[in-house]
């Protein structure tokens, strides 16, 4: 093998290059039987120089890498002449396994067919695919333990099945109980295959839901401003009219006038609830969050109801802790405690009583400033409805009719958007309470 | 359903009898391509691959059909139905040797003869009456080099592929890697031909058959080709001087020769 190079006074000699490469290199026959090793396999393998030579290849390998050689390794090379990084697990002299990649060609020399092969010990590439086969076994194990809880939750159901029958074998007395205890069972996978549909349905129905809502509020927010622009037209008209610029108008046409007057204002108050509404609902209101005493939210919301308060002859009493502060939108509290107490205040027969007053809840984190009144109160299967929309208790008074039925489901709105909550307690005949719920400053 | 193409069915040759190559596990019909031609002058050759193999049409792959070797031979029996094949010389080779038995088995008028190249009934140890060569632990060790192959491979011409849409042959490169693309059915039939048992389905096979049995066979150890040549009646028992697991491959002329002697005397020669 050595060439002289006398011209440069140095040789080189391909056997000693080859064992002085990084990788190891084995050439074999379509036999397997092994013709030549380089140092840096024999080094890597344990061997002695001519130890391997005349063996089978299979020698260097694992048992499950000869069955793969067999069936992949080998039919590869066969049919296509070569392959290109092959794994394949080794195993040295001592036993140890070492991860190798394999480039192989096969090729005919002197007559001869030999198969050269280029073997590359892996390290950081096998950590990668390590890395890659754990993520998809993790994938498999989650897979079985969803069809293991599956298949337990079965189990726990034939077992329940199984006891049913055996409890109807060993006692006539407690066939009833069997029966029963058969029936809860037949209710339970009847209910676990329901819950099972449903879950699905609720899904697309809350997908659905969803884009119904933002429709709608895209709707009325659209419309709120069709609306508002005639109305506020009639509004300047009736006001022109009533000032006698366009001439003078008898007493009943100024009856008139007022009556479309106090129509046109309860139709602007609804369309702005409509507004404010829709608005929240389309997540398009900015909070200006910051700490407010409870002193300072009832200093300007109490004035603005004490007319209603004496108009309908009630007793109002605040017992709140003016310093106790919470971190909230001062203009948009004072819109939910306003229609917190004007609410108590419409449900509230002549002579009752309307109380405020503060709590903190320790465990929440919470400041709860509570409206009670002594009024008629709300049935319970509407309480869970009063928050929303449009929906006012039909057992009040005649008075309710005065409101929009949007009150209470802006005020809940605007609290969770700060952070906080409005809820409500009542007993039919004796009162209502709602709370409107903030986080401290 | 169209079973030729689903099988990816080649015929050729000028015979009459039919000659069918069931290519075995971890390749395809190309593996016959070193011995077939051999055959082509006397003999009608079908060769084909299995669902899930080759050229096959993947989307007829079933899970459950395929979850054992009746599956397999269910393949062969649709290809000898779908060309009417009569009087078949069955050449089967490792699994496809056990496929051949159990297709021999359910349609023994079919089959004239079977020629089993490196057969085994089991190949999991089955202590202390039965040596298959395997334990467990050593097939789960081969199935995890496969998914770690399938995962090389697919890192190293995956991004290859994408970056050089206008050279298909690196696709073809990747399909011709190991005969099947599908790394999940390539496990399947792994476990479905290492885990099996198909000692008992040797037992009453009436066509006569040929044991090749080579030397040094890993795969199938001698023991193993004695104790189906016990098993098998009317079978012939011939070693190779051929080494490994593929004769047809390693050594094709010594296993075309043991073919066409055995068969010639068969048929009175």
């Amino acid at each position: 093998m050595a060439a002289d190079h006398g011209a440069l006074g140095v040789t080189y000699d391909a056997g000693s290059l080859v064992d002085a490469l990084p990788c190891g290199i084995v050439s074999f026959d379509d036999a397997g039987r092994v013709v030549y090793t380089n140092a840096t396999l024999r080094t890597l393998l344990g061997y002695d120089a001519g130890e391997l030579e005349g063996k089978h290849v299979e020698q260097m390998l694992t048992v499950a890498g000869r069955i793969f050689y067999q069936t992949h390794f080998f039919p590869m090379l066969r049919l296509h002449g070569s392959v290109r990084e092959v794994f394949l697990l080794l195993r040295t002299k001592s036993g140890a396994d070492v991860g190798a990649l394999a480039n192989a060609s096969r090729a005919t020399r002197g007559g001869a067919t030999v198969i050269d092969c280029v073997l590359m010990e892996v390290h950081e590439r096998r950590k990668y695919e390590e890395e890659l086969l754990r993520a998809r076994r993790a994938a498999d194990v989650a897979n079985a333990e969803l069809a293991a809880h599956a298949r337990a939750l079965e189990e726990v159901l034939a077992r329940e099945r199984e006891q049913a029958l055996e409890l109807e074998l060993q006692t006539q007395f407690s066939q009833e109980q069997a029966a029963e205890l058969e029936a809860q069972q037949e209710e339970l996978q009847a209910a676990y295959d329901q819950l099972l549909a449903r879950r699905d349905e609720l899904e697309s129905a809350r997908v659905a839901a969803d884009e119904a809502n933002r429709a709608k509020s895209q709707f009325l927010s659209t419309m709120s401003h069709e609306l508002r622009t005639p109305l506020n037209a009639i509004a300047g008209y009736v006001q022109l009219m009533e000032m006698e610029v366009q001439g003078p108008i008898t007493g009943s046409q100024r009856e008139s006038l007022d009556r479309i007057a106090r129509s046109q204002r309860h139709l602007l108050r609804l369309v702005n609830d409509v507004l404010n509404l829709a608005r929240i609902e389309a997540g398009r209101v900015d909070y200006r969050l910051e700490p407010v005493t409870v002193g300072t939210l009832m200093a300007a919301v109490l004035p603005m109801v004490e007319p209603q308060v004496a108009m309908a002859e009630l007793t109002l009493v605040s017992t709140v802790d003016d310093g106790l502060a919470v971190r909230a939108d001062r203009e948009k509290t004072q819109q939910v405690l306003i229609n917190l107490l004007t609410n108590a205040v419409k449900f509230t027969p002549r002579g009752g009583r309307v109380t405020v007053r503060t709590l903190t809840d320790a465990a929440a984190q919470m400041v709860l400033v509570e409206v009670s009144d002594t009024g008629i109160g709300i049935p319970a299967e509407q309480l869970a409805h009063v928050f929303e929309p449009f929906v006012q208790v039909a057992t009040g008074p005649s008075r309710t009719a005065e409101g929009t039925g949007l009150g209470l489901a802006i005020s809940r709105d605007l609290a969770r958007g700060m952070g906080g909550d409005v809820r409500a307690e009542s007993t039919l005949g004796a009162g209502s309470t709602f709370t409107l719920w903030l986080p401290p400053a | 359903m169209d079973v030729l193409r689903r099988n990816n069915v080649k015929v050729s040759g000028s015979g009459t009898q039919p000659m069918l190559f069931a290519h075995g596990f971890g390749c395809d019909q190309n593996m016959w391509r070193f011995v077939a031609p051999a055959f082509a002058d006397d003999y009608r050759i079908v060769l084909f691959d299995y669902v899930g193999a080759g050229r096959s049409d993947i989307a007829a792959y079933d899970a459950e059909r395929y979850a054992s070797l009746d599956g397999y031979a269910d393949d062969v029996l649709d290809v000898c139905g779908a060309l009417d094949l009569r009087d078949v010389v069955f050449v089967g080779h490792s699994v496809s040797a056990m496929v051949g038995v159990l297709a021999a088995k359910r349609a023994p008028e079919r089959f004239a003869e079977l020629v089993l190249i490196g057969p085994s009934p089991r190949y999991l140890n089955d202590a202390p009456d039965y040596v298959g060569g395997f334990e467990r632990s050593d097939i789960e060790g081969l199935l995890e080099t496969m998914d770690r192959n399938y995962i090389g491979w697919a890192n190293y011409l995956a991004p290859a592929i994408m970056a050089n849409p206008d050279r298909p042959e690196l696709s073809q490169e990747l399909n011709d890697s190991f005969c099947s693309t599908d790394p999940v059915i390539a496990r399947r039939f792994a476990e479905a031909t290492f885990f099996a048992d198909n000692r008992a389905d040797l037992a009453g096979v009436t066509v006569p058959s040929l044991i090749l049995q080579c030397s040094d066979d890993i795969i199938a150890p001698r023991e193993v080709g004695a104790y189906v040549h016990r098993a098998l009646e009317r079978s012939t028992l011939r070693h190779m001087t051929a080494t490994g697991h593929c004769p047809h491959m390693s050594a094709p002329d010594e296993t075309i020769a043991l073919m066409r002697e055995y068969l010639s005397r068969r048929n009175g020669g």
